[in-house]
Order: structure tokens, then sequence, then C-alpha cells
């Protein structure tokens, strides 16, 4: 049976679903079974991030109302065999979203993938509460700033209350990443350092992303950033996924600002 | 001495204290998202037996033991 992680965050823009594409690929490039689900209703945009947004005809809807299987919803990635993805509607709103129906669907993603990763609407928005309620594990996205860290504290607190594990007494594991890390910032006092947001929101650490300009990029071109090895963003999320498999990888300091010559050289005529 | 024409910014660490007390009383204040709908019940089951006119549910903590208190106010 399938684990199924949601990729939470308290306020919407802090790069969920970016992070739900790339942790998603990555699962799938290491040998899992990986289906991405995109939960946001209304906002579809987790297609457009994985190239895919051509491909849709079924959305998830779809499958709930409509009685369409799931095999001909689900598409498959040019990139990874292993990777599915299930769209969200673009043309209903969030209310169509149903306990009963949702818990159908899941059911049946577990039983065909190792992983279903779900890319939640932003805490504060209807229908988050419907993504949370099947999730064993969540990944809590922050950007080190405040409102960022504040909103995600209520959106662990409602997962903490809502989800059908936590009412059944058991857990659901909740694990933290920080994106779009600005080294230099944090080196002069200037951001919140990863340190200070574990002790502020006392949650495991899964990851530190840096800030990368290279992430415009890749999604306007459909092709997630852990796709290029040279760019820290891509390799980060790489070792988050691998984590997320169960591996054991060491962290990267990301937060030291080292800046090669060529770099420093690039600066000045910049 | 810091000269602050001089030295860094360092408001990360003003981040830190004003997002530490911001959470803290978040988390006092909406631990219960699930408030109203208790309230409700207890109002319901009260119901049957007095007129009730509000429930008041509060959260204390004192000496590291966490209770509720639960205020029933009576119809007249």
């Amino acid at each position: 049976m399938g684990i199924v992680i949601a990729v939470i965050s308290g306020k919407g823009g802090v790069g969920k679903t970016t992070t739900t594409a790339n942790i998603g690929l990555g699962i799938a490039q290491n040998d899992k079974k990986c289906v991405v689900v995109d939960f946001d209703i209304g906002q579809r945009n987790l297609d457009m991030l994985l190239g895919l947004e051509n491909r849709v005809v079924y959305d998830m809807v779809h499958v709930m109302d409509d009685g369409i299987g799931l095999k001909q919803a689900l598409i498959k990635s040019k990139i990874s065999d292993n990777l599915s993805f299930l769209a969200a509607s673009q043309t209903k709103d969030k209310s169509v979203l149903d306990s009963e129906k949702i818990s159908k669907l899941i059911d049946s993603l577990k039983k065909d993938f190792d992983f279903i990763i779900l890319d939640a609407p932003a805490g504060i928005e209807s229908g988050y509460e419907h993504t949370i309620e099947f999730a064993d594990k969540a990944l809590v996205v922050v950007n080190p700033e405040v409102s960022s860290i504040r909103d995600s504290d209520r959106a662990i607190g409602i997962l903490d209350s809502k989800s059908k594990r936590v009412k059944e007494g058991q857990e659901v594991d909740k694990f933290l990443i920080i994106n779009r890390i600005n080294s230099k910032m944090v080196q002069n006092g200037e951001m919140l350092n990863s340190d200070d947001i574990l002790d502020i929101l006392s949650i495991p650490l899964i990851g530190k992303i840096p800030e990368d300009r290279e992430i415009v990029d890749a999604s306007n071109q459909g092709k997630p950033i852990i796709l290029s090895q040279d760019s820290q963003a891509g390799q980060a999320y790489k070792r988050i996924a691998l984590r997320v498999c169960g591996e054991k990888v060491d962290f990267v300091d990301v937060e030291s600002h080292k800046e090669s010559f060529l770099q420093k050289v690039k600066g000045i005529f910049s | 001495m810091t000269f602050p024409w001089f030295g860094k910014k360092n408001s990360a660490k003003t981040a830190k204290d004003r997002l530490t007390i911001a959470i803290m009383s978040d988390r006092s204040n909406n631990s219960f998202p699930f408030l109203d709908e208790l309230k409700a019940e207890i109002i319901e089951v009260v119901k049957k037996y007095i007129d009730v006119k509000e429930v008041h549910i509060q959260k204390e903590a004192e000496d590291g033991i966490e209770a509720l208190s639960i205020n029933v106010e009576l119809k007249k």
C-alpha cells in the first residue's frame, strides 16, 4: 500500500507546487512508483510545471463524479515512466470536494503507487482540509519570512486536529522544507536562518532549498529543476526526494554564502 | 556598542522574536479548530435539561497543567 504525503503551506506562493513537481519526479527517478495529484481545484498549475498541460483530458472531478476510470485520467510523465499525474479541475471550485469520494480515490491510488503526493491548496483556503484528511505524512513548505512561517503554524494546527489519522489516535508526521533561502541575506542577519525557523515551528527538517534563478526558467519550460545537474535547488530537491524514500542523505549547508571567483567577476559586471 | 550605519542590520533577530510571540498567541487562541463544534454539542446536551444562553470555552495553562474551562451561561 502506498504512502500518502500532502505538500502543505500556510499562505500561497511559497513554492508548494514546484516542490510537489520536483519531489514527485525525484521519487520516480529513485525507482519508486509515484503519482502527484493536484488538489488545488480551480487553480490548476502542477500540469504546467510538469510540462503536461496539453495532455490533460480528464481531471480528478471527472474521476470522482462522472465515472471516468483512473487509468483514463492518469497521465504518464514523458520524463519518467514511474511518474503519473492527476490534474485538478479547472472549471469547478473547491466546494466539489467531498470526503467520501476523496477517500475512494486515494484508496485506489494507494493500490497502484508507492507514493501519492498531494499538492494542497494554501492552508487558509477551503479545500485544504480535504487534502490533508487522508494524509499519512506532510511536507510543510515555508519561506524564511514572517508571514509564511506564522501561517504555516496555523496550517499545521489544522492538520493536527482534522486529519483522519489524528482522529484515529495516530500522528501525521510532519517535515519542514525551507524554500528560497538567500544565503547572502542569512549571513548578513537579514533573513531568518534554518535553526531559528526550526526553533519556532518545532518540527523536523527534511530539506533546505536555496533561492535559484533557474527555477523560473525551469517552470517556463515545464521541466522541473531537479533535472538540472548543476542547479543547487535541483540538487536540494533530489536530496529531499531520497529522504522521503527513507534513505539517509547528509544535509548540505546552503546557508553559508560562498561565491566562486567566477561569480564574483560576474557580479562586478552585472 | 553598535554603529547602525556600519553594522549588519540583523533584522532576522527581530523577526524571530516577533514570530515567537505571535505564534505563541496564535496557538493559545486557535488551539481548538473544533471549538465551534464542541460549543454546539455542549449546548445541545445541556439544553435537554436547562435553557442555555451561551457557552464560553477557554484554555488555561498553569504550572504545566493544561485545562479547559467551560462556562455555561443560562437563560434567565
